[in-house]
């Protein structure tokens, strides 16, 4: 038998197997492990095992009921997971497909005997294997002992010592201050005297100097590994990063498989990582980092990862090997020879996959969301998702990641650096940004050289000449143009197809195979003809784009699918694996007859504000219709997703969510619907667009949504309805933004228009707060209006999440955010069903509802945010499409708003649903994490702005279980040591003495800024007072660890008194701390202490 | 495509058509040297390692076909004091394959240890290609139909020199070239025998177009080296064992050889280890039978196990025939098989030191995950003396 004897049914009962997710999304750890997690389920599912999931991640499809399968949305932390062990008597526990979260908790019940006291079997790479590839030291002694090269820092106390140890490691060195915070004494040096001076500076103000050997602008390499308990072994796939090392993998542009190093280099790597997988005793998956010399065959491990990683997941999509299904096989006993290779069928999982084709991963930045984080990259990760293009040569690979990642159809030329001064740009390379790319492409555009170029970045020679190869094709494309075109306005389709005509057919097909999009290259066009006075809409653009695509398509110049097969097609295949790409002839799936295909659009790139939620979404209405006997199709570019698996499917094209690229696999598929309200804002942009190209689109018509995007039409429409709203006006001057807040008084919401460098929305209070956020905004112009409204104090925000069917409510669910309006629903705490809203003011809301959903005449998925104070309920917006909120909703009402959204897309007869909310099982409370740890400089207040990462959702009988277990789950942890207080306004303050006696209660020190502490003392109670700028200082407690829970409330949103807490609270994340900034949240949290003991004791945890 | 973006605007290439068998003609950019050429099609599925394959005189004859969609890009190593041997990345001293046919090569050289690039490597040694094809078609192609035949035609190219390799003589300029009609040993094996290595063990190498690396690999074991031409008196040379090496065609179109090969090296019961070709010539000398796969494995990522152990490598491989199992004889025994379609991967005598592999332990390209097969016939030799 393969599988381990322990797993065995024993006495006619399945064997239990607890899974541990990774819980919330956070930079670092995001969606790939609901990937990694799902996979594995299905693989333990099929061998007869009984699954028990444990994960917060409300949002995720792991969490997902089953019939073999029992869901714990508990926090990932030792306590719960032994409670849960206690309650199911697993056989076993897996720790490798939840991320660093889950291998931790495995770990730390491993050593304090929970594991051994149950008799729960570690399954995969055992514990001191997995201590091993987490602690430095002993790792680096056991490369040693194998003969692999590892880079070490030595510590040295004098500069003869430094220049010893240099001498033996080689030049050039780094040098790190050891015990100076920021940097400080840390250098590079090249040769002797370099090394002297920087030592000698830097021991004056430590004790002791790292050195270690300077590995920048090596090549960064790394290899996913995957062997058996019988020691076969096998490398998935290797992948290099564009930037060289200095930069973290997860912030790098990486292309898959390695396309710089030789046979030789690729050997000797690979070999290294069998004889780590082996000496480590791997079983399972694992993951090598190298740092490799440009110069010579020198190589250094930089790390392993013991379990399923972003990396592997990458590579799973970049292969379509499936990792972490196969990796699961091999934990519970089966070796490679064992198992088939899923996606052939017929030929053995011990096989390295063989590409046709080249992957590359794009990441993707939210930097702009947070002010004060600096936008250089370096070695800590900042990027919130990726997105993978495949394709046959690197720029056309390189060109769809980069439209993929920012959704424009621009790509690499978008001009982002034309107004910049060459020495800005010379600062962009050397020190490069999320942005380099672009700067790269500028400066061969401005002539530079290659060798230049390598001098600044050290990115190796073959990318930058593909770079520069697509910079002199669009130089050449301009003079072509200028030479040939006349005309300077006025431009109609005709005229673009007339100029493309004149290229060559081959040319301009080399043109598409090189990887321009339509958009891009009538871009260029009118760059080089169009009178430069003249500014062209994107939709006008877009639809004198249209000319190429008519030329095309006259002249046949269309992509073609290819299928991932893992084989490079030696063995046949039945891949439902796609991508297109004009760099053939052949296509390996040919355009339908008598089609049955409904597209599902995914979400793209996760980002802050579109994340897993949507591809939950996505992944269920694919299964939908996969299940009613259509050819399920999703179209996504994520690799971190559950929807681009192909099993997830009936065929998946990997694919850009673009205009055109979406048109061509209409084109191909010929599908009886198109579906693009499930994958949240990105597809759902493209309804409108899709439905003019006379694409069959389900759910809402384009119209409805219309209707409720365009805020002028929608707040006509409540207008009409004699629906309230907050006061707001589209302002395109100062004198009308002054003139609009003269009419309804501070505080007023400002909404820029987003442009690239643009700025964020904001609370403004007073007049020099606006000044100042306005004085942020470049642009306020006709073009670029910016919208401002009433902003409305002490209100409560109110969701309701439904379906509708032409025009009828089905279904609409009331649920109510914990935090004043003022905090972005994406960053609010949501309870679920409502605790607080009386009953007059839910009718008010659902009453609103159906005339909504009437007026718009909506079809679908919908989601309405309202604000109210006392019984006046106003609306703030409707979305028509599926929402963030819409996984936690189904899952705690146990009706799947996503099926419910198919039905009605699909024409089924539905009927209205009434669901008394109060009867429900359990209260579900949603909460968001922050990951201001990785975001060194971000002020961590949340606001309007959205700036979450993440969330979990946790149920409990009592809302203060459900409160106290969500706020566990996203890291707000029970103060240990102290509390500072700092608790705002003098409303605030009173209103905080409801709770504070919870806090005393905790018995731990108890600290407070001035005016709190005054508060507190003339109230009786005794606390330790701080100060911003005097001793004692309010941070020097935090770093000193006297605090590790900070609760802090600003008094207003004034720019001066946000800068003035933000010490304190940047202090606190660099800490560790939990922090607490929102005073509904703290109270609700706090009060919730009332309940503490009796969920610790509680006997019984909810399952879904 | 670094040189210039001329190609957009149809400047600087020249079109060449790849004319099969089947009658399909596929049309792409001519690379390399402008000469006509024809052989069997074949294809590699490695990702890496295309100036190894293209000096691998198994290649001999056939026009290879990457399926990986980028070649060239770490250009080629060729050291200026022309000592090929010593440099990695050569498996002989010349290119041997017909053409190649790519989707899409790369024109610069800038790896640390790449001296000129593929095209100038290929025009020096008058090898023509085709780039722009869509090889994934063509792969497709080449594995439905079994037998398939190219010709290589760039615009206003001559007609490829006939006195590059011995065989080359019996084709005429309007036949398709196929390899497998001939005995090929004259073409690729050393004309003298050659001398390399030091140490107290000899190894005589029977070169039927032998990788260097399995010389170089015996090397760096302490052995002495003899190469030799393949229609060597074997019962003449005395040495410690005998390595019977990979090479192009059919092994039954060199009978004399098998003949030789039972008589003189199975005779003189010394420690043998055959690889790829020499594998089948000594299935065939001990009286097992070969047989014509359908297209062969070329690849680096052929799964192979061993028996009884069933222990699983990854392999290296360049072949179209294979040891049929049911003819193994009955004093030897099936040793490694693989785990995609159950072909004889590997041979043992059950009870003398005879060895042989249809993969390439000497990798080069590809995976060294069989290069312990070198080690243990090393020891069977020392164990022996």
């Amino acid at each position: 038998m393969p599988i381990l004897d322990f797993l065995l049914p024993k006495n006619g009962k399945k064997q239990k197997v607890i899974l541990l997710g990774s819980g919330a999304l956070s930079i670092g750890q995001a969606g790939e492990f609901d990937y990694s997690g799902s996979q594995a389920v299905k693989a333990l599912e099929e061998e007869g095992l009984e699954v028990i999931i444990i994960n917060p991640n409300i949002a995720s499809v792991q969490t997902n009921k089953g019939p073999n399968k029992k869901v714990y949305l508990y926090p990932i932390t030792p306590f719960w997971v032994e409670k849960i062990i206690k309650i199911e008597e697993p056989a076993a526990i897996i720790s490798s497909f939840g991320g660093q979260t889950s291998l931790n908790c495995v770990i730390a019940l491993a050593k304090s005997g929970v594991l051994k006291k149950y008799n729960v079997k570690v399954l995969g790479t055992q514990v001191d294997a997995l201590e091993l590839s987490e602690d430095r030291d002993l790792f680096a002694q056991k490369m040693k002992s194998i003969g692999v090269p590892i880079a070490k820092s030595h510590a040295v106390s004098t500069v003869t010592e430094a220049l010893e140890t240099a001498q033996k490691i080689g030049y050039p060195v780094i040098t790190r201050s050891a015990f100076a915070l920021g940097g400080l004494g840390s250098g590079l040096a090249k040769n002797e005297i370099e090394l002297k001076k920087l030592t000698q500076s830097a021991l004056m103000m430590a004790p002791q100097v790292l050195i270690e050997r300077s590995l920048h602008g090596w090549k960064e390499i790394e290899y996913e590994v995957m062997r058996d308990k019988t020691g076969n072994t096998i490398t998935i796939c290797n992948m290099e990063n564009f930037d060289p090392m200095g930069i973290h993998t997860g912030d790098s542009i990486v292309i898959a498989p390695c396309q710089t190093i030789n046979n030789t280099e690729n050997n000797m790597l690979r070999d290294t990582a069998l004889k780590i997988a082996q000496s480590v005793d791997i079983v399972g998956e694992c993951n090598v980092q190298y740092a490799l010399n440009p110069q010579d065959y020198g190589f250094y491990v930089i790390e392993i990862n013991a379990r399923l990683s972003r990396s592997s997941a990458l590579a799973s999509k970049a292969t379509g090997y499936p990792i972490a299904y196969i990796a699961a096989k091999i934990v519970i006993g089966f070796d490679l020879l064992e198992l088939k290779n899923p996606v052939t069928d017929t030929t053995s999982a011990f096989y390295e996959p063989s590409l046709d084709y080249v992957t590359l991963k794009v990441p993707r930045w939210d930097l702009s969301k947070f002010t004060g984080v600096s936008k250089n990259l370096g070695t800590q990760m900042k990027s919130v998702g990726e997105v993978m293009a495949i394709g046959r040569n690197f720029c056309e690979v390189m060109q769809k990641a980069l439209r993929m990642v920012n959704e424009n159809d621009n790509g690499i030329t978008s001009n982002v650096f034309v107004d910049t001064t060459d020495d800005e740009l010379e600062k962009e390379l050397i020190f490069p940004t999320n942005l380099r790319i672009f700067a790269i492409y500028e400066s061969f555009k401005r002539g530079k050289t290659l060798e230049h170029i390598y001098e600044k970045t050290n990115i190796d020679y073959w990318f930058l000449s593909h770079i520069l190869y697509l910079s002199k094709v669009e130089k050449g494309l301009l003079d072509f143009f200028k030479e040939n075109v006349t005309k300077q306005d006025a431009f109609t389709v005709k005229d673009i197809y007339n100029a493309f005509n004149r290229l060559s057919k081959e040319h301009l097909h080399r043109l598409k195979s090189r990887g321009f999009s339509d958009f891009q290259l009538t871009k260029i066009f009118l760059k080089a003809c169009l009178n430069p006075e003249i500014k062209l809409s994107i939709k006008q653009v877009r639809t004198l784009s249209f000319g190429i695509r008519k030329l095309r398509k006259k002249l046949t110049i269309v992509p073609i699918v290819k299928q991932i097969d893992t084989t490079s097609s030696e063995h046949p295949t039945k891949s439902n694996y796609l991508y297109l790409t004009y760099d053939g002839i052949y296509s390996d799936v040919s355009p339908k007859k008598n089609s049955k295909s409904i597209i599902t659009l995914g979400s793209g790139s996760y980002r802050i504000g579109s994340s897993l939620e949507f591809d939950w979404c996505s992944v269920m209405t694919s299964s939908y219709f996969k299940n009613k006997k259509y050819d399920s199709v999703i179209i996504n570019c994520n690799p971190e997703t559950v929807s681009t698996d192909y099993s997830a499917s009936d065929r998946l094209y990997f694919e850009e969510l673009s205009y055109e690229r979406v048109l061509d696999i209409i084109d191909i598929e010929k599908p009886k619907g198109v579906i693009a309200c499930m994958g949240g804002q990105n597809p759902n942009n493209l309804i409108v667009p899709l439905s003019q190209a006379k694409v069959n689109i389900l759910g809402h018509s384009p119209k409805s949504v219309d209707g409720a995007e365009d805020r002028e039409k929608f707040s006509a429409m409540l207008d009409k309805l004699g629906i309230d709203q907050p006061k707001w006006t589209s302002a395109i001057s100062i004198a009308e933004i002054e003139k609009f807040i003269e009419k309804v008084g501070f505080p007023v919401l400002i909404r820029p228009s987003f442009v690239l460098s643009g700025t964020l929305m904001n609370v403004a209070n007073d007049k020099a707060s606006l000044n100042y956020y306005l004085s942020l905004t470049k642009d306020i112009s006709r073009d670029y209006p910016v919208v401002i409204s009433k902003f409305i104090l002490d209100a409560k925000e109110i969701e309701c999440d439904g379906v509708a069917k032409n025009g009828e409510v089905i279904l609409s669910l009331v649920s109510e955010h914990i935090e004043n309006a003022g905090v972005h629903s994406g960053d609010a705490t949501i309870v679920f069903p409502a605790q607080k809203i009386y009953t007059h003011t839910v009718n008010v809301i659902k009453d609103i509802v159906r005339k909504i959903v009437k007026g718009l005449n909506l079809n679908g998925p919908f989601n309405i945010q309202f604000i109210a104070r006392d019984n006046d309920v106003k609306v703030i917006e409707c979305n028509a499409r599926a929402s963030r909120s819409f996984p936690f909703i189904s899952k705690v009402s146990g009706i799947n708003l996503s099926e419910l959204s198919c039905k009605v897309m699909n024409n089924e007869k539905v009927k209205k649903i009434l669901l008394d909310e109060s009867e429900l099982a359990h209260i579900g409370v949603k909460a968001s994490i922050f990951s201001f740890q990785r975001l060194d400089g971000a002020d961590p207040v949340i606001g309007v702005e959205m700036t979450s990462t993440g969330e979990v959702g946790c149920l409990g009988e009592k809302f203060n279980h459900a409160m106290i277990l969500s706020m566990e789950a996203t890291q707000i942890k029970k103060p240990q040591k102290g509390v500072l207080l700092s608790t705002g306004r003098e409303k605030d303050k009173v209103k905080f003495m409801e709770v504070v006696d919870n806090v005393y209660k905790l018995g731990v020190s108890i600290y407070a800024t001035k005016g709190t502490a005054k508060y507190l003392e003339d109230r009786g109670y005794k606390v330790n007072v701080v100060h911003w700028n005097r001793s004692p200082r309010a941070i020097d407690v935090i770093i000193d660890g006297k605090v590790d829970f900070i609760i802090n409330i600003n008094k207003n949103l004034s720019v001066d008194e946000l800068n003035h807490n933000s010490e304190i609270r940047k202090t606190a994340v660099r800490c560790g701390c939990s922090i607490l900034t929102n005073l509904e949240k703290v109270i609700a949290y706090l009060r919730a202490y009332d309940s503490y003991g009796e969920l610790q004791n509680i006997e019984n945890c909810i399952t879904l | 495509m670094v040189k210039a973006a001329d190609d957009i605007f149809g400047k600087s290439y020249k079109k060449a058509y790849l004319k099969l068998s089947n009658g399909v003609t596929l049309i792409g950019r001519a690379i390399g040297a402008n000469v006509i050429t024809s052989g069997e099609m074949v294809f590699n599925t490695g990702m890496l390692g295309y100036s190894e394959s293209m000096t691998d005189p198994s290649y001999l004859g056939q026009i290879l076909v990457f399926s990986f969609c980028l070649i060239g890009n770490y250009g080629i190593p060729f050291p200026k004091d022309g000592n090929l041997f010593m440099s990695k990345g050569h498996e002989s001293a010349s290119i041997k394959t017909q053409g190649i046919i790519v989707s899409d090569i790369y024109d610069g050289c800038h790896h640390h240890d790449g001296d000129i690039d593929i095209q100038d490597w290929m025009k020096g040694q008058d090898v023509p290609g085709i780039a722009g094809i869509d090889t994934r078609y063509l792969v497709q192609m080449i594995r439905k139909s079994g037998n398939l035949w190219g010709k290589i035609v760039p615009e206003g190219a001559k007609a490829q020199s006939k006195e590059k390799f011995e065989f080359l003589k019996n084709f005429k300029d309007d036949e398709y070239v196929d390899p497998s009609k001939y005995n090929l040993m004259p073409s690729v094996s050393t004309k003298e025998i050659l001398y390399m290595g030091k140490g107290g063990k000899t190894i005589s190498v029977i070169d039927c177009g032998a990788k260097w690396n399995i010389m170089r690999m015996l090397m760096e074991r302490g052995c002495n080296v003899k190469v030799l031409p393949w229609d060597t008196d074997f019962s003449k040379i005395e040495c410690d064992g005998w390595v019977i090496s990979n090479g192009p065609g059919d092994p039954k179109n060199t009978k004399d050889l098998v003949d030789r090969i039972r008589k003189d090296v199975l005779g003189s019961n010394k420690p043998i280890l055959g690889i790829c070709l020499g594998h089948q010539l000594l299935a065939l000398a001990s009286g097992a039978k070969t047989k014509r796969l359908n297209h062969g494995h070329r690849s680096h990522n052929q799964p192979v196990f061993s028996l009884p152990e069933r222990k699983a490598y990854m392999s290296s491989q360049n072949h179209r025939y294979a040891v049929e199992k049911s003819s193994i004889q009955p004093n030897w025994q099936l040793w490694f098989e693989n785990a995609n379609d159950d072909s004889v991967e590997g041979l043992r005598h059950k009870t003398k030191p005879f060895i042989s592999v249809q993969f390439h332990p000497e990798a080069s390209s590809g995976p060294n995950d069989t290069s312990w097969i070198m080690d243990k016939f090393v020891k069977f030799v020392e164990e022996k003396r």
